[in-house]
């Protein structure tokens, strides 16, 4: 649904690449997520999917329509929420946001009259549709851009930071909705986030950007499993833990973290724990988080899957 | 589609513009409140009826030019700066579509809000503008000549973060020097013909010609304020033209 090959930008005589070959396939249906620190060329990938600036080499297929040389029916693939910008007018009510909206991705008026009216309704805004946007919450504002994005009913969306700002109950709204669009409407969804946690919930599957070069693009859970080699346990033991280990104790409970190269090592710190007279509580294996998966790729390239 | 994009980008535009209308209104009586209150001084006390006329079509102008320029240029800055601009981007309609809605919208705007301006002044002062189908032509002439203008503007705004300065500084010299104060007869030869450089004066001398001298376009033709008229606003349909493109292309390839 997404193609992206060798994409290229290149700023300025100073030769600043801040997209560097980059190559994407993303399938329909796939909630994909686009990850990195900032500056490492995320924002500026997805305008050049989204037509907003000409990559310098490289090519975008979008529903299988080039941007550069489809221009029209590649606009027609997709809706889009970026980032730092309010995306619709503050000036203008939701209604008449996304009948405006709609009509400019090509839906006649009564087609988006109907659209508008079942996303407001289900984004729990229908009763306020007529006041301006700009009398709204940020929560409530971020909804109507993502209605707006949404009003052509696009096979693909672009959210960038959608649930920047926002609160813990609109977050759960946009997660909600980004999950439905992908398994219930087919919808393909390319967000990109700082909030790994967001990411991890969401995503199929995971790419992630490092001074404009990718350094992973796995299935998520792939990536996770990519990184177990480093798996570490959490031993809780009762009281204080034996001299010799490096423990946190809360509440009388103290808790060990090993990392071990073999998992049968464990054995050994446990029969090293009984030996001291240990009162074993729990043992669990932790596994990586995509935080840790992430700040192990973006801090050592050594690491690119 | 075309037709449907254009409808909804004009509708958008003028529901923009209207949605805090006090704004305008109190903009509008001060500039009619000017216009009155610079002619009384220049009348020396009173307002000379002999002068009104041509000043006001000259200030219409320039209420005109202010507004449509207001509608196209500001909005567009401020359109870059809330994202908004970017959305309309990403529409499959044309790059020019939403720009020509645009235009209308000014246009729309700044016409509507130049004759409710001019209104006041015809009214209070018993202004009376003779109507002449001579002056039909060159009236949308000055129309174009204000539209290009002002395209030329917004094409300079999708890269240059000044334009609001160099906006201001252009309004203000056309509100100084295309006859606003005086008609263009009073002013010295040397400041004539920079006046006539500006947008708006050539056309204001020749709906002068035609409206309040009684000349026909055939004379006005031959005595070469109209040739100068449409090739200054050809020049700068294509200026406009040229310069959208250009920065067009360039916002595409360095927007970051």
């Amino acid at each position: 649904m997404i193609r992206v090959e060798a994409l290229t930008k290149v700023y300025g005589s100073a030769e600043t690449r801040a997209v560097d070959e980059v190559s994407l396939d993303v399938p329909a249906g796939t909630v994909f997520g686009f990850l990195g620190p900032n500056g490492a060329g995320k924002t500026t990938t997805i305008k050049m999917l989204a037509g907003l600036l000409t990559p310098t080499s490289g090519r975008v297929r979008l529903g299988g329509f080039d941007v550069a040389t489809q221009r029209s029916a590649a606009m027609a693939q997709f809706g889009a929420v970026l980032e730092g910008s309010r995306n619709v007018y503050w000036s203008l009510s939701a209604w008449q946001n996304l009948l405006y909206f709609g009509r400019l991705k090509g839906l006649r008026k009564a087609q988006a009259k109907v659209r508008a009216q079942h996303l407001l309704t289900g984004l729990e805004l229908w009763d306020r549709r007529d006041d301006e946007v700009g009398g709204f919450s940020r929560g409530m504002q971020q909804k109507v851009a993502i209605a707006a994005a949404l009003i052509a009913d696009p096979p693909i969306v672009l959210l960038d930071e959608p649930t920047l700002g926002l609160d813990v109950e609109t977050t759960r709204t946009v997660k909600t909705w980004i999950t439905a669009l992908a398994r219930e409407s087919g919808t393909t969804v390319l967000l990109t986030t700082h909030q790994l946690d967001v990411a991890q919930e969401l995503c199929d599957r995971v790419a992630v950007m490092r001074r404009g070069r990718l350094v992973a693009d796995l299935p998520t859970r792939e990536l996770l499993a990519s990184f177990r080699e480093r798996d570490r346990y959490e031993i809780r033991v009762e009281g204080a833990a034996p001299p010799g280990f490096d423990a946190v104790t809360h509440d009388g409970v103290s808790t060990i973290s090993v990392r071990v190269g073999d998992p049968r090592e464990v054995y050994d710190v446990v029969e090293r724990l009984r030996a001291q007279g240990a009162v074993l509580e729990s043992l669990t294996q932790v596994q990586p988080d995509l935080e840790d998966v992430f700040l192990a790729l973006v801090n050592e390239p050594s690491h690119a899957c | 589609m075309l037709a449907d994009v254009l409808a909804a980008e004009i509708g958008k535009g003028l529901r923009v513009q209207l949605a805090h209308p006090v704004g305008h209104v109190i903009t509008l009586l001060i500039s009619t409140m000017m216009y009155l209150g610079l002619q009384f001084v220049l009348g020396q006390g009173e307002l000379r009826q002999d002068l009104l006329p041509q000043t006001l079509v000259a200030i219409g102008g320039y209420w005109f030019l202010q507004y449509a320029g207001l509608v196209l240029v500001a909005d567009l800055i401020e359109e870059k700066r809330a994202g908004t601009f970017a959305q309309t981007r990403m529409s499959p309609a044309p790059a020019w579509l939403p720009m020509l809605g645009r235009l209308i919208t000014a246009s729309i705007f700044g016409l509507g809000v130049a004759a409710a301006a001019a209104l006041v002044p015809v009214l209070v002062a018993g202004i009376a503008i003779p109507l002449r189908w001579a002056a039909l032509l060159p009236a949308l002439l000055l129309g174009a000549n204000v539209l290009a203008f002002t395209f030329l503007l917004a094409a300079l705004a999708l890269v240059s973060p000044m334009i609001g300065a160099l906006q201001s500084l252009f309004t203000s010299l056309v509100l100084l020097l295309n006859g606003s104060f005086l008609p263009l007869a009073f002013y010295p030869d040397w400041l004539a013909a920079l006046a006539r450089v500006l947008p708006t004066t050539l056309g204001i001398e020749v709906i002068t010609r035609t409206l309040f001298e009684g000349g026909t376009l055939a004379q006005v033709w031959h005595d070469g304020s109209l040739p100068w008229l449409v090739a200054h606003t050809l020049a700068l349909i294509v200026a406009g033209g040229l310069l959208f493109s250009r920065n067009h292309r360039r916002v595409l390839r360095e927007s970051s």
